[in-house]
């Protein structure tokens, strides 16, 4: 059983639970469809298989923030190392396609590649200058309307303010240096599902926001209600598709589900999630989540082993990073 | 296994009364197998005409050509030979083309295949007679029949390039080259970071360990073809990120590897013989604790491992 309360109405077809909270949600679907998708997902039949969305995700081009920073450093004669990590870390889609060719090409590594200096290194600037570029050069994700629904903005802060607070977090716990990058990138990758979905089905996709803004629903409730799967199922798949290593595809997957288990690395999730947490609970900029509970903060802080004071002291570190890396983007948009 | 160089410069051939000596052909090595009889070639820089002329000239009893060719890569002097290698037009010739892939959507087939169009060659590849078959490669290791193994491993160069490991019979041969060391891009300090420190400590153990894992990659080899374009003073005052490594380098490598014998490859272009003769008497001595012996390649050169 999926709701206890049916509603079809011009908007799409609502399942409510027993206390009346929206439990599903599907636009546009008329009478017809409603035993088809009840039968779907009763079955567990739905898949992702909507051609619009593989499309987009084998051809995803950059952010536009960053894009013109690229073109500038890219386009130097003497690119610069230090610049070109930078301006790729600040990209959670180039960043992504680094760690693709990285892991695609280099498949007999005995340790997947998971940070940025290491993949920099290893193909050489060249290439990742020239993989960048390509990137580029496709319309920005942003530009020409096409982040339509969320803000591009607001969603590139927050990707970046996750990142920045996952490695703080990882620090905190005591990560070795050498793997609190990886931290940084799952953090700046955690959301890429959602890129698709807003730029394939904006309309649809606004549909979801808005039920987080008027219902109690979580944002990737929403999504499920109108898609039938959520933006986690959509940054898994990238994840797959592009070959990243397994812990950003998990955490791409499970970052709002705590009670996936197995062979999930659990804390390494659990910091990004706890991450994720505080950028909403800070609005530090904005993915479309609605306010993260109490409850499940309490629990990632003490599966994480962070009490909210020592979290606290990191606030204006991570909003001055974010600061710098605007600071560093303006420089190319302006000059 | 029988090698035979074909071409050993770099960069672009270099004709000429400087380079009658070691050759001024770029880089084109043949792998030849006896039982049961394989031939392998690797690159096709301008040397690969003087092979395929050798093959229909030389060895016409033996029937249509059959080659498994690996590229490296796809930069120039490594592919420029190919529209003139002659057996692509000679019905009955089968090649295996092996490659390295890229990020883009372009194939090895299209790359190689780009400079026999209107513009560069007056014969497009689809026009040739021969049956190719092209694999994409990346890192991996396979068998190519007849209990010849290969292995791939990506080096250090401007564009993805392959070194490749081939064992027969308890015998390897590596190439590694176009290559330079791994270095850290990172070291020097950007001015505008606080996290330099990090990023230059991570830099260094990932350009280590990199090092390390290429030279596993031809440890023991009984024969070893190395990139030593530069000398380490022309590498430091230049040359840095060229995708090129230096005859100190590669003598130094091949000896931590316990390399048997080292074939120092892809000349400069501007190297001489005069000079190449200097270098072989400093480098090229008797190593009495035991380390490979070392020869600069040079065209026509044979070898048995």
């Amino acid at each position: 059983m999926i709701g206890d309360r049916t509603v079809l109405s011009e908007k799409g077809l609502t399942f409510y639970d027993k206390s009346d909270r929206v439990a599903l949600f599907f636009v546009g679907n008329t009478e017809k469809r409603k035993n088809a998708i009840v039968m779907d997902i009763a079955l567990g039949c739905v898949s992702m298989t909507d051609k619009l969305i593989l499309g987009f995700i084998s051809r995803m081009p950059g952010f536009s923030p960053t894009v013109t920073k690229v073109f500038e450093v890219c386009n130097r004669p003497e690119t610069s190392s230090h610049d070109l990590n930078k301006v790729i870390s600040l990209d959670p889609v180039l960043t992504g396609r680094v760690m693709k060719l990285v892991n695609s090409a280099y498949y007999s590594l005995g340790k997947e590649v998971t940070s940025l200096i290491h993949a920099i290194i290893l193909l050489g600037l060249n290439t990742v200058k020239n993989l960048a570029l390509s990137t580029a050069v496709l319309e920005s994700i942003g530009g020409m309307n096409s982040f339509r629904s969320l803000s591009m903005d607001d969603f590139w802060v927050h990707s970046l303010g996750v990142g920045v607070l996952a490695r703080s977090f990882a620090r905190q716990t005591g990560i070795p240096v050498t793997e609190q990058e990886e931290y940084f990138v799952a953090g700046l990758l955690h959301d890429l599902g959602k890129i698709p979905l807003n730029h394939c089905y904006p309309e649809k996709y606004n549909g979801a926001l808005e039920a987080v803004a008027t219902s109690r629903v979580s944002l990737h409730e929403a999504e499920k209600m109108v898609f039938g799967f959520d933006h986690c199922a959509v940054g898994g798949l990238i994840a797959e598709k592009w070959r990243l290593h397994r812990n950003f595809s998990d955490v791409c997957r499970y970052h709002h589900d705590l009670e996936r288990g197995g062979s999930v690395n659990r804390h390494f999730v659990n910091i990004v999630s706890l991450a994720n947490c505080y950028a909403n609970h800070w609005n530090i900029g904005s993915a479309g989540d609605a306010p993260p509970k109490a409850a499940v903060m309490e629990h990632l802080q003490k599966m994480v082993g962070l009490d909210p004071a020592r979290i606290a002291a990191i606030r204006e570190n991570v909003l001055e990073d974010i600061e710098n890396a605007r600071i560093f983007l303006q420089v190319a948009t302006e000059g | 296994m029988d090698i035979r160089f074909w071409g050993v410069r770099g960069s672009i051939p270099s004709p000429g009364k400087n380079t009658v000596k070691y050759g001024g052909n770029t880089a084109c090595v043949e792998l030849r197998f006896r039982d049961p009889q394989r031939i392998i070639i690797i690159d096709a820089g301008s040397g690969i005409r003087e092979l395929g002329d050798h093959l229909l000239i030389h060895e016409r009893d033996r029937g249509p050509v059959e080659a498994d060719l690996f590229f490296t890569h796809t930069h120039i002097d490594h592919i420029i030979g190919f529209p003139f290698f002659a057996p692509l037009y000679i019905r009955g010739t089968k090649l295996r083309i092996y490659g390295p892939a890229t990020y883009d959507e372009d194939s090895l087939e299209k790359v190689i295949g780009s400079q026999m169009s209107y513009h560069y060659f007056p014969v497009r590849l689809v026009e040739a007679a021969a049956e190719m078959v092209y694999h994409d490669l990346k890192e991996g290791h396979f068998e190519l029949g007849d209990g010849i193994e290969v292995t791939a491993r990506y080096l250090n160069h401007p564009l993805l390039c392959l070194g490749y490991r081939f064992e027969h019979q308890g015998r390897i041969v590596c190439t590694v080259y176009d290559t330079e060391p791994f270095r850290n891009l990172f070291a020097e300090a950007s001015g505008s970071s606080g996290s330099d420190d990090r990023t230059a400590d991570e830099g260094q153990i990932v350009a280590d360990r990199e090092n390390s894992r290429l030279e596993e990659f031809f440890a023991g080899a009984d024969l070893l073809i190395y990139d030593a374009q530069y000398l380490q003073k022309e590498y430091e005052s230049s040359r840095l990120g060229w995708g090129h490594s230096t005859v100190e380098y590669a003598i130094a490598a091949a000896r931590r590897a316990c390399v048997k014998r080292l074939i120092l490859f892809h000349h400069d272009p501007g190297r001489t013989d005069a000079e190449m003769d200097a270098l072989t008497s400093v480098y090229c001595r008797s190593d009495p604790s035991g380390g490979p012996e070392i020869l600069f390649a040079r065209e026509g050169m044979q070898i048995e491992v």
